[in-house]
Formats: structure tokens, C-alpha cells, sequence
């Protein structure tokens, strides 16, 4: 057949990026067979050259990861010449490499991408889920693709979040397993142009890294000085405001000396107390008798 | 919100659905775990559970796009005979196989490293066993010897157990005889005290020996059964009067 779609998608990154992004990016590489890879782009330059670059490459797609203090991870999709772009940070990323994922496909095949409903109920996700088709699907009869479908990658939302999962199809009775990389996006803005222009959709529930670490510390912090105020309240409490009653002297009136009492030598052992066993049932007994001699009486 | 709605009519692409490939759908139901439509109670933080969330949306995704796959004629299932480059390298995938072999092989291990503590275990008690076995055969033995030493059993049968009793009735009647030998009450005795002399540190009253009423015969107890002379005789012999009375019959009788 004759290749008619032509997308192509341009894959790079600035500088400062860690190993696993670096795998990230050259596994998503291997699994788009209508990527293209570029170099590094200088962080001094504005993100619109992005946009002159991808026309010189000829792509009309890209993804472009952005590292932040060597700890946050960026990612920018967008359509190029006019098209809406977006920001995600990134988290949990697995690559290809990691053990734990068994399966395997053809490099090139074309996947089978599975959206959320939840993906239809908001305009903002119904933007993003065309965003996604477009960059990751491969177009039917290019070059470079198998023509098989054999692995599928999902895009769930939950705790608004969109997870990234690829699955490899093992049997037609849709069994699966995975075979890697697997993200999670969490989107920040959705702009109109590519990489600017007015922003469209602002995520409430974003919150930015930076942010996130100094509530931790914040709250460490406040923890800290809690403990503190704790300890100097206690100390003002120890301290002072013991308060001295004066003397009263009219108290003496009332104090009378006790009568001595006779020194008695006890010269007999007394008679040892009877062992009580139950104490509830001699008070019993005893108030039995005291009812009784109150009936009497 | 309609700049979204604007800018997606703008943006959306108008392609055949086999260039797209792509299914929305939600998860296949589970029976055991909870159906679609408590997605939301899913918890993100579970991870197990939350991995199989989309497991099923990917599950329910295939089984509803190879159908319409298949209708449109694009193959799915790669033929055996298909060689090509795959996305993961095959030293990658020889790198997961070990792993996975080690970690079997380290859960087999350990589960025979258990299953050998139970036969230790087992094996020693049948051990003990035996060996206690053992014992009492040779101590067995050892008095049948010297039964036969003795002279009350002129047989050599101890020797080999298997020897049947073909011995003939002649020699039978007579060994009868010898086998009745000593008296019920010097058997018992014998077999209490042995021949060895007193048997080392057997208690004279022991639960067992106490709970042990076989020999109760309930006729004699209680003077009931007939005498020994048959009918006629009174059994005054077997109640034997208290001590008390029996000093009264001395005393009288002198």
C-alpha cells in the first residue's frame, strides 16, 4: 500500500537530562518508527526555535523532554507549525531495559492505542487523546513500520494523572504482558500554539515540583518548631507563678494542741485479725446487722 | 473552554480509523473484581490493583479491535516464520530469561530446603522407631533362649520364626504338656520378674496397672459365680473373713 499519512514525529531533549530519561527517550525512539532524533538543544535558546527546528527536519510533531535541577522531567508535546501544544511533568518512568517487563514486539509495529472514557467526558482530555493518536500512532504503510499489530499502549486517567502502559498482545484471546517503558503524565497547561501562545487549559490539581518539596520541608519544619514551643511552655510552667498564699492570722484561733497520749507498753502479743477472704461479703454481714439493729431501734 | 472545543475542530484529523488504531473503551469485566463502572472507587495508591485496572482497559481494547482488524484485513498474529529486529535486543530478552530461571530456581530451592527438614524430621522418628523395634526383638529373642535353656520349651522354633507348626500332633501333645509347664501364676510371675531378675525401674503401681481391670472376674468378687466343686459346695473358702473375726475363731477355737 501506498503511505499516505505523513506524520513525523521529532524526539529531543535539552541538556541536563538523567540516564533514564535519556532511555526513555531512545526507547520511545525504537518503538516510533516515524521518529526522529535530534541534538540537544542549548537551554539559552527560547522554545519557539524549537519550532524553526522541527520545520528544518521536516516534522510536523514533536515531543521534547526539559530537565529542571537535574531532578524534574518535562515533557512538551505539541503539533508544530499551529497546532496546540502541551506541558506534562513526568514521574515513575520504567524503561525498556528493566527486567521485570518480559514481553517483546517488532520494532515498528504498529500499536493499538486504548484511551479511558474519561478521555471523552472532558474537552481538555478530548484534546489530549487526539494529541496522543496523532504522535503515536503509526502511520499504515510507512516504511520503516511492520505491518503487524502487536502490541497495544494505554493511556489511563486516574487520580488525575494519565498513565502510560505497553502491552505486548501474546494471544488473540487477549492476553497480555507488559513490555515497557511506562510513565505517568501529569499535565500543567495546554496552549494553542506550539510551544506558546495563549493557554488554554490551566490544571487545577498541578502542583509544581518545586512547590511540592517545600510543603515537605514546611512541614518538617513545623513540626520541628511545634515540639519546640511544646518544651518552652513547659519550662515556663516549671518556673514560675508558684503563687505564695500569705499567711492568714486569724488561722491561729482554731489551733488547738492535742492531748498527750499515755505511753502504752504493749507486753502481750494482740490477737491476730481474722483473715477476711471476702471483703464484700463481711461488709455484707455487716450491713446486714446495722439494718437490723436500725429496725429494732 | 470553547478555545478547547474550537482548537480541537481545528486539529482533529479526519482519518480512516485503521490509520489511527485507536479504542476507547472501558475494562473488561472482571468476575471476581469489581465491574467498570466502579472504576472511580479504584485506589491509585493500590498498586496492584490499579495495574490491573489497566490491564483490563488494554484487555477490553484488543478483544474489540481485532475484530474490526481482522475485517479490514491487517494481520495481526506474526507468522513463526517471521524473522525481524525486535525493539528489545535478544541479549535483553536472554537477560530476562535468567532473571526469571534464578528467581524460580531460588523459590525451588528454598522449597525443597523445606520439604528436606520435613523428611529429616520424619525420617528421624521412623528411625527411633525401628531402632525400639529392634530392641524388643533381640530382648525377645534373648528370653526365648533362655526359656529354652531352661528347658521348658524344647523347640528350636525361636530360630527361624517362618518354620510352620508341621510338627505333628504326636510331638505337639507333648509339648503341650511342657507348654503348659508352670503354673498360670508362676508364668505371670516369671514373666513379670523375668529371668533376667527384676526388671529396672518398673513401678508397681502405674496408671496403666491401675486402669487394668482384665483381671476382675466380677463372679468372684462379689461370691456369686458356682463354687468349685460345682453344685453343692459353698465357696466359704474364697471369702475370707476380716481379721477381726478370724482372732475371735482363734480364740475361740483354742
Amino acid at each position: 500500500g501506498k503511505w499516505k499519512n505523513k506524520e513525523r514525529v521529532l524526539i529531543f531533549s535539552s541538556r541536563g537530562i538523567n540516564f533514564r530519561t535519556r532511555h526513555l527517550m531512545q526507547d520511545l525512539r525504537t518503538l516510533m518508527p516515524h521518529s526522529k532524533a535530534d541534538t540537544k538543544m542549548d537551554r539559552k535558546d527560547q522554545l519557539f526555535v524549537i519550532n524553526e527546528v522541527c520545520e528544518m527536519k521536516n516534522c510536523n510533531k514533536c515531543i521534547f523532554f526539559e530537565a529542571k535541577k537535574k531532578q524534574d522531567l518535562y515533557m512538551w508535546l505539541s503539533n508544530t507549525p499551529q497546532g496546540p501544544s502541551a506541558k506534562f511533568l513526568v514521574q515513575n518512568i520504567h524503561t525498556l531495559a528493566e527486567l521485570k517487563m518480559t514481553g517483546n514486539c517488532l520494532r515498528g509495529s504498529r500499536p493499538l492505542l486504548s484511551f479511558d472514557p474519561i478521555f471523552d467526558k472532558e474537552p481538555h482530555y478530548a484534546l489530549l487523546k487526539e494529541l496522543f493518536i496523532q504522535i503515536f500512532s503509526t502511520p499504515q504503510y510507512h516504511p520503516k513500520s511492520q505491518p503487524f499489530v502487536d502490541h497495544v499502549f494505554t493511556f489511563t486517567v486516574t487520580d488525575e494523572r494519565i498513565w502510560f502502559r505497553n502491552y505486548q498482545i501474546i494471544e488473540e484471546d487477549a492476553s497480555l504482558v507488559e513490555i515497557g517503558p511506562r510513565f505517568v503524565l501529569n499535565l500543567i497547561k495546554i496552549f494553542q500554539g506550539s510551544f506558546g501562545g495563549p493557554t488554554l487549559y490551566e490544571n487545577p490539581h498541578y502542583q509544581s515540583p518545586n512547590m511540592h518539596r517545600r510543603l515537605i520541608r514546611l512541614s518538617v519544619a513545623a513540626k520541628f518548631r511545634e515540639k519546640q514551643q511544646v518544651k518552652e511552655v513547659q519550662k515556663i510552667k516549671k518556673k514560675g507563678s508558684k503563687v505564695l498564699i500569705e499567711e492568714d492570722p486569724t488561722e491561729v484561733v482554731f489551733e488547738t494542741p492535742a492531748e498527750e497520749k499515755p505511753v502504752e507498753i504493749q507486753l502481750v502479743k494482740p490477737e491476730s485479725k481474722p483473715i477476711v477472704k471476702d471483703k464484700k461479703k463481711l461488709r455484707k454481714i455487716q450491713r446486714k446487722k446495722q439494718k437490723k439493729l436500725f429496725r429494732t431501734e | 473552554q470553547d478555545g478547547l472545543k474550537r482548537c480541537l475542530s481545528e486539529f482533529k484529523q479526519q482519518l480512516a480509523w485503521v490509520e489511527r488504531l485507536d479504542v476507547t473503551s472501558g475494562q473488561v469485566v472482571d468476575p471476581v473484581s469489581q465491574s467498570a463502572s466502579n472504576k472511580d472507587a479504584i485506589d491509585p495508591e493500590n498498586d496492584f490493583q490499579r495495574e490491573m485496572s489497566f490491564y483490563r482497559q488494554a484487555q477490553a481494547a484488543v478483544l474489540e479491535a481485532l475484530p474490526r482488524l481482522r475485517k479490514l484485513q491487517v494481520p495481526t498474529r506474526r507468522p513463526d516464520d517471521y524473522f525481524a529486529e525486535m525493539a528489545k535486543s535478544d541479549q535483553q530478552m536472554q537477560k530476562i530469561r535468567q532473571k526469571l530461571k534464578s528467581k524460580q530456581e531460588a523459590m525451588e530451592r528454598s522449597e525443597k530446603a523445606k520439604q528436606l527438614r520435613a523428611m529429616r524430621k520424619y525420617g528421624k522418628k521412623v528411625q527411633t522407631e525401628i531402632l525400639q523395634r529392634r530392641q524388643k526383638e533381640k530382648k525377645n529373642m534373648l528370653n526365648a533362649v533362655k526359656k529354652y535353656q531352661k528347658g521348658l520349651s524344647d523347640k528350636l522354633d525361636f530360630l527361624d520364626e517362618e518354620q510352620s507348626s508341621s510338627q505333628g500332633n504326636k510331638k505337639g501333645s507333648a509339648s503341650q504338656r511342657i507348654k503348659k509347664g508352670p503354673n498360670a501364676k508362676r508364668r505371670y510371675k516369671n514373666q513379670k520378674f523375668g529371668f533376667g531378675g527384676k526388671k529396672k525401674g518398673s513401678k508397681w503401681n502405674t496408671k496403666e496397672s491401675f486402669n487394668d481391670v482384665s483381671s476382675f472376674r466380677s463372679k468372684v468378687a462379689h461370691n456369686k459365680g458356682p463354687g468349685k466343686a460345682g453344685k453343692g459346695g459353698k465357696k466359704a473358702l474364697n471369702k475370707r473373713p476380716g481379721k477381726r473375726a478370724r482372732q475371735k475363731m482363734k480364740s475361740r477355737a483354742r
